[in-house]
């Protein structure tokens, strides 16, 4: 059994566009799990928040064991086909039956093809019930779905921070605006997110590198949309992908095969920046194949004092101690391991005081909008495949003058103009020599599309529970999801087509068709909620700063603290959040409150 | 109900596909037709007769390589065998001898033993009478889409395997493989012609 990389076996990677990289992407492992079984902190998960974790208290100086329950992938080493085009494999980059089995919950997003398959979970390993519907996406191993997301970075606004209080629905953020808009900034510098500033109350400006183009067909898109409707905006989607060099890494070559992994380290993942930062300092040290169990809590301390950990190879359980504990295990799987932790104290699961542990999950609406095409601008075409479209804001009930009588909360698009090239070639009426011809040489009609993300609820029966029927291949208890859409997401989504379908015609496109997919939860792939923040440990799981109430050594900052969901994608919201709550727990730990 | 009886056809004829290959080229043989030229993993030799013939019908060789000439049946056959469940196979062959059939109807012959004329109004018919594949958005199509029938699913999967395979990909389409920045409004004929990705 090789799973740990020699610690000498040092490696360094040249970029395109830089010097070299600061980074280390060579980990410490823990080669002796039983040799060195107390940190500083454990970090449970790699992924988006846990990478950020990771650095930040690495930085600090702590020692700092991260838990990855899947393997190890080091930067541009473990890419293997980050350069591969569909005919350097068989079957083009189709993938078997028997993939789509082990698949079988992720294939619903169509999006799994030979080149990206080993980065998705083993569903038929990693069973879930569906008590509903519900579409839950994993990604077991180093990075997490930081190497498989959208790359969507947007800011939340005062409005999404005041919503549940504005309201009445779920319960008040305990932070405002102002609370995290200094660590996105911090956060921002750092990922390196390319965007156009708006000035927009409703979706604030971040740190911006210079943003990607819009094509000609958007822009002229733009022009009509803003035209009709003063109160609407369309902008290039605000993405971490690099526009310039930062920090050794390269910038984006619009290649668009990201879930391949990215030579030039131009988009974020923990993977390519976070991991190699904290990796960096010499403090941390990542076990793979360590799938958190639960955490220990001591009664007479009243603390937590460590993490089971199930070795997801031996099947052995091994416990590791730290002073305090980030989990970053995401959304459902952070509150899976609390759920999972019971004891005299918390006999229904570590910090469910409020019985809110597991209640309140939301997710995005998806897929459900507009796409038409454009007469014009035939003689016009890009270059590059810009992994990006554009993005139109929120315009519903940011004030009193944009008021619904139907619905709270918002909506925002994403979307994009392109040509169909020889991927319309099945529908030219046309078969012979001259099809042939015409596939080669015409790119086909410009399309426009956009597809709306609306906010959920916090509604308390939207829930997971554990699931002591339905075990893991680890003989684990596994989730129950229990959630739906309700009347105020199906009247957001109505809304969405609606204004949709009269945005495209207002803009001039022709063969308008709005649709909507009837996607359950899940598809948005933006779970938030179960172990919510707020102000009364009656009513949350966790204070201000990520603390569980009744036991501030643990830190919850993935998408499981989320109180409410806004309408954007939250990736920069964890991660701003973990960065706070981490350096929040660095001075706690000097003025020994922890 | 049509498909259902010709899933019930299929599953009596389901020990076709299992029929060795070379048997099945000895009856060929026999009956005097031309040969296959190449061995399916999966069809049948009529079938793959069909395959091969539909795909030099909507891609032929010109002074650009046509379908055969990369291959494109060769893989269909690979695509169906390989990527297919057991019941996407058995509608598959179902539809192939519904085509097939078709053929027979209106002039006594199987597609590829028809003459290119008769070939040619063939998939006219077909052109005229598909309906067409719905746009997409990030994989998945959107709005009501109508049964596209085996041809137009057919010269989708043709087109696909024609232009991802190495010889256009690389050599024919536009192939950029490293493009840098992202160019959002250029000439066409800067281009000249479509993008490969």
């Amino acid at each position: 059994m090789i799973r740990f990389v020699r610690k000498n076996n040092k490696s360094t990677i040249q970029y395109k566009n830089s010097s070299m990289s600061e980074f280390k992407y060579d980990y410490n492992y823990n080669i002796d799990a039983k040799k060195n079984m107390t940190y500083d902190a454990i970090v449970i998960g790699s992924g988006m928040s846990g990478g950020w974790a990771a650095k930040e208290l690495c930085e600090a100086g702590m020692k700092v064991l991260v838990l990855e329950r899947g393997r190890i992938i080091q930067h541009i080493k473990d890419y293997p086909n980050m350069n591969k085009e569909a005919w350097d494999w068989e079957l083009r980059g189709s993938i078997t039956p028997e993939e789509r089995k082990k698949h079988y919950k992720a294939v619903r997003t169509n999006w799994i093809g030979e080149g990206n398959k080993d980065l998705y979970a083993n569903d038929a390993e990693n069973p879930y019930t569906e008590v509903k519907p519900f579409m839950w996406l994993r990604a077991h191993q180093m990075g997490g779905r930081s190497q498989l997301w959208g790359k969507q970075t947007y800011r939340w606004s005062e409005l999404d921070f005041e919503a549940n209080a504005k309201d009445g629905h779920g319960v008040d953020w305990p932070i405002r605006y102002k609370d995290i808009a200094p660590w996105y900034t911090y956060v921002e510098k750092y990922v390196g997110i390319s965007g156009q500033a708006l000035g927009l109350p409703q979706l604030p400006d971040s740190h911006f590198l210079p943003p990607m183009e819009l094509n000609c067909v958007e822009k002229d898109i733009r022009q009509r949309i803003e035209g009709a409707f003063p109160s609407r905006n369309m902008t290039i989607g605000r993405v971490a992908h690099l526009t310039e060099p930062l920090n050794g890494r390269g910038k984006c070559q619009t290649r668009n095969k990201c879930s391949m992994g990215c030579p030039y380290s131009a988009f974020f993942s923990s993977v390519s920046v976070t991991l190699p930062a904290a990796n960096a300092t010499g403090n941390m040290t990542v076990r793979p194949f360590s799938i958190a169990h639960s955490i220990i809590y001591d009664e007479q301390k009243e603390k937590a004092t460590g993490v089971k950990v199930i070795d997801a190879e031996t099947g052995e359980m091994i416990e590791y101690h730290a002073r305090i504990i980030f989990c970053n295990a995401s959304t459902l799987s952070s509150t899976r391991i609390l759920l999972n932790s019971t004891s005299n104290r918390f006999p229904n699961g570590l910090g469910n005081d409020s019985g809110e542990l597991g209640h309140n999950l939301m997710d995005h609406t998806y897929r459900v909008g507009a796409l038409g095409t454009f007469e014009g601008h035939e003689d016009k075409y890009y270059k590059g495949r810009r992994p990006n479209g554009i993005y139109i804001p929120r315009y519903w009930n940011i004030d009193e003058a944009s008021k619904s009588d139907k619905f709270v909360r918002g909506f925002g698009y994403q979307g994009g103009a392109s040509r169909k090239g020889w991927g319309g070639g099945a529908n030219v009426q046309d078969f012979g020599a001259n099809f042939k011809d015409s596939l080669l040489k015409d790119p086909g009609p410009w399309e426009f599309f956009i597809t709306g993300f609306a906010e959920c609820l916090p509604y308390h029966e939207n829930k997971v529970t554990l699931d002591k029927n339905n075990l893991d291949k680890w003989g684990q208890p596994t989730l129950a999801i229990d959630c739906e859409w309700k009347e105020n997401e199906l009247a957001l989504n109505k809304q969405i087509q609606e204004d949709a379908v009269e945005m495209l015609e207002k803009a001039g496109l022709k063969d308008i068709v709005g649709f909507d997919k009837k996607h359950e939860p899940g598809f948005g792939i933006h779970e938030m909620g179960t172990a919510r923040m707020g102000r009364d440990p009656k009513t949350s799981v966790l204070n201000a700063t990520n603390q569980i109430h009744a036991c501030k050594n643990v830190f919850v900052t993935d998408g499981a603290c989320m109180t409410s969901n806004s309408c954007v994608n939250p990736s920069l919201t964890y991660m701003a959040l973990t960065a706070r709550a981490a350096n929040h727990a660095i001075s706690e730990l000097k003025k020994l409150n922890l | 109900m049509k498909r259902r009886e010709a899933l019930k056809n299929t599953a009596i004829l389901g020990g076709t596909a299992a029929f060795s290959v070379s048997l099945l080229t000895l009856f060929q043989a026999c009956k005097a037709q031309p040969r296959l030229t190449w061995e399916p993993q999966f069809l049948n030799v009529e079938q793959a007769q069909l395959v091969s013939a539909l795909v030099d019908t909507i891609i032929p060789k010109t002074d650009t390589p046509g379908g055969l000439d990369v291959k494109v049946d060769i893989l269909i056959d690979l695509l169906y065998d390989k990527t297919y469940d057991e019941q996407a196979q058995q509608n598959i062959v179902a539809e192939m001898d519904g085509f097939n059939d078709k053929c027979n109807a209106k002039f006594g012959k199987v597609f590829y033993q028809l003459a290119a004329d008769q070939k040619k109004a063939i998939l006219q018919a077909e052109e005229v009478n598909s309906p067409k594949f719905n746009s997409g958005v990030w994989g998945c199509s959107v709005g009501e889409q109508k049964p596209v029938g085996f041809y137009r699913s057919f010269k989708s999967l043709a087109v696909w395997g024609y232009c991802s395979s190495e010889a256009i990909g690389r050599d024919v389409l536009k192939y950029d493989p490293v493009p840098g920045d992202y160019q959002g409004c250029i000439p066409l004929s800067e281009v000249g012609g479509v993008w490969s990705l």
